[in-house]
This record gives structure tokens, C-alpha cells and sequence, in this order.
């Protein structure tokens, strides 16, 4: 057998995937031509060590690929129809702003307005000066003091009552 | 799920193709998305790892005629240190399997992607000819141009693998 032959049967010879024949032809030409010998155990040394080349794959660019598809599918699944949602639910508070602020449509409102009747208007004619005011949890609290006349009057009633007792 | 099954394949596959890790993440990458983006093409199961490995394939070939022809990168390499019991058995396991990583990524794109599917990831000929839809013969033949090739090359240079 021919060096090319040889070298053509070479890895199935390693391989064992020969038949007997050609077992005995490749074994007796290698032990005549060193280059042959050579070859076979070179090859033979490499596959030994091809193995070793495989790596496990880094966790920063596993992590990178996770992401290629768990974001996309989150999104498809998650944001597939609750996006439709939300944007319905926008769309109708943007329309009832719209009925409560305005007279478009007055029953709309209506809720405002009650709302708004909780908070009690009130006047208070007193012919007297606010002195001071107080601010409580619920109520307003006013002191008043009287004008000078009102308070003439006063000591009027006082001073009769008081003759009246002397009377009396 | 489809990250945790393939991602080790291609990237190994892309690593000893072009011989650094650099090229390696971006290419396993680049491939990851194409299968995302045309996966709603593929929805056969059975022929899936077909289907994904013409996609790697191609695509590293594409990669290499574009980008890299001619362009070697200087692998500093640090990680391929394994459980070993001497700092001498590192040092010459780890240059061992770097300077044959260099080698093999001056074969051609065609031989070498079948060295390395064949040798490196142990596929069996069969799958590879299933996969790749080429004749069991045919791919018998380049594997074997390849080793020769290779071990060519090493004795060549006067470097050989004794292990």
C-alpha cells in the first residue's frame, strides 16, 4: 500500500472501521515508513486531546442569552393584552374628568355637587369685633367683644338693677 | 429551554472556530438572536437541531469571510487552566490546548467546522451528516483531510502531541 492510501485510511483505521484486510496492509506499511507512524500518532495523540478544548460558556454571556428570550417573552405574555387594558382604562378616566368638570352632560356631576354640599356656608352678623379664633379638629371657634355703646347699655341694666336691689 | 441545551454547543463550537473568546461571545450571541428573530419559521421539533446547526454553521462561515479573513486575534488565556495537579501540567496542558486551538483555526472554514463538530464536541458521523444534510461518505473523507491536515502542519513545525 501506497503512503496516499495510507494516509486516506487513516482515521478509520484508528477508528477501527477497516476490514481485516486492510487492517493488515496499513499495519505492516507503517511499520516500514516512519512518516506514516509519525502521522498516525500524531493524529491519534490529538484526538486525545481535543476534549479538552470545550469550555463551559461564561455565565455574563449565558445570562445575555437568557434575556434574548425571557424578555421577549415576558412582554408577549405580560404586556399582550394588558396593554389594550390600560390604555381603555386612560381613556375613560380622561372622559370623566371631562363630565365632572364640565356641563356637558350634568348627571355626570352629580357626585361632585355632592361633594362640594358637605362644605357649609354660613353668615354671622354680630355688630362686634373678632377678638380671636380658634381652629379645632372639626369647628371654627370665634371670641368677640362688644362696642363701647352696647357695652354703656350694659352698665345701664347693672347700675338700675343694682338701685332696683337697693329699691327692693 | 433552548439556552440551557444549545448555548454550550454553539459557543464552543464558535470558540474553537475562530480560536478566541472574544469573536466567540459575539458570534454565539449574534446566532442566539437569528434563532429568536426566525423562530416562528422552525417549528418542527424533530428537525430542530438540524435547523440550528446549518444556522450556526452558516453563520460562522458568514462571520469569518466577512470580518476576519486574514485577522488573528492574541488569545490571552487564563480560563482554560483545569483541575490539574502540578503548575507544570497546567502550563503544558493549557499551552497544549491553545496553541491547537490556533492551529486549527487556519485550517478552511468547511474542514474545520467538521474537525471540530467531529473531535472536539464528539459528535458521532452520523449526526453530522444527518445535520448538516451531507452524504456519510463525504464527510468521513473531509474529517479525515482535516486531521491529516492538521497533524501536517504540527509535525511540520517540529511540535508534536505527546501527551
Amino acid at each position: 500500500m501506497e503512503c496516499k492510501k495510507v494516509e486516506s485510511f487513516i482515521s478509520k483505521y484508528i477508528e477501527n472501521d477497516v476490514t481485516e484486510q486492510e487492517r493488515k496492509e496499513i499495519s505492516s506499511h507503517l511499520k516500514q515508513c516512519k512518516n506514516c507512524q509519525q502521522l498516525k500518532e500524531n493524529i491519534e495523540n490529538m484526538i486525545y486531546l481535543y476534549p479538552e478544548l470545550q469550555e463551559e460558556i461564561p455565565f455574563f454571556l449565558k445570562n445575555k442569552l437568557y434575556n434574548i428570550f425571557e424578555f421577549t417573552e415576558e412582554k408577549e405574555i405580560k404586556y399582550g393584552y394588558s396593554k389594550w387594558v390600560a390604555a381603555g382604562v386612560g381613556t375613560l378616566v380622561l372622559f370623566l374628568n371631562l363630565f365632572y368638570f364640565t356641563n356637558i352632560y350634568p348627571a355626570a356631576n352629580k357626585s361632585l355637587h355632592i361633594a362640594l354640599a358637605r362644605v357649609e356656608k354660613f353668615v354671622v352678623e354680630t355688630k362686634a369685633f373678632i377678638e380671636e379664633f380658634k381652629v379645632s379638629n372639626k369647628n371654627v371657634l370665634f371670641g368677640f367683644f362688644k362696642k363701647d355703646s352696647d357695652m354703656e347699655k350694659l352698665n345701664q341694666k347693672k347700675s338700675s338693677n343694682k338701685k332696683g336691689g337697693k329699691n327692693g | 429551554m433552548i439556552v440551557d441545551r444549545y448555548s454550550k454547543t454553539i459557543y464552543n463550537l464558535a470558540l474553537n472556530f475562530f480560536g478566541n473568546r472574544e469573536d466567540a461571545e459575539d458570534v454565539t450571541q449574534d446566532i442566539f438572536l437569528k434563532i429568536f428573530n426566525n423562530m416562528d419559521k422552525f417549528r418542527e421539533e424533530k428537525n430542530f437541531n438540524s435547523w440550528l446547526l446549518t444556522i450556526s454553521k452558516n453563520y460562522c462561515i458568514d462571520y469569518w469571510r466577512k470580518y476576519k479573513k486574514g485577522v488573528k486575534r492574541v488569545e490571552l488565556d487564563d480560563n482554560l487552566i483545569k483541575q490539574d495537579t502540578t503548575p507544570e501540567d497546567i502550563a503544558i496542558k493549557n499551552y497544549d490546548a491553545v496553541t491547537l486551538r490556533q492551529k486549527i483555526s487556519i485550517l478552511d472554514p468547511d474542514l474545520r467546522l467538521l474537525l471540530i463538530m467531529r473531535d472536539i464536541q464528539e459528535f458521532s458521523y452520523q449526526d453530522i451528516a444527518d445535520n448538516l444534510n451531507l452524504p456519510l461518505g463525504t464527510i468521513k473523507s473531509r474529517i479525515n483531510r482535516a486531521r491529516i491536515k492538521l497533524a501536517k502542519t504540527i509535525l511540520k513545525e517540529g511540535d508534536s502531541y505527546g501527551v
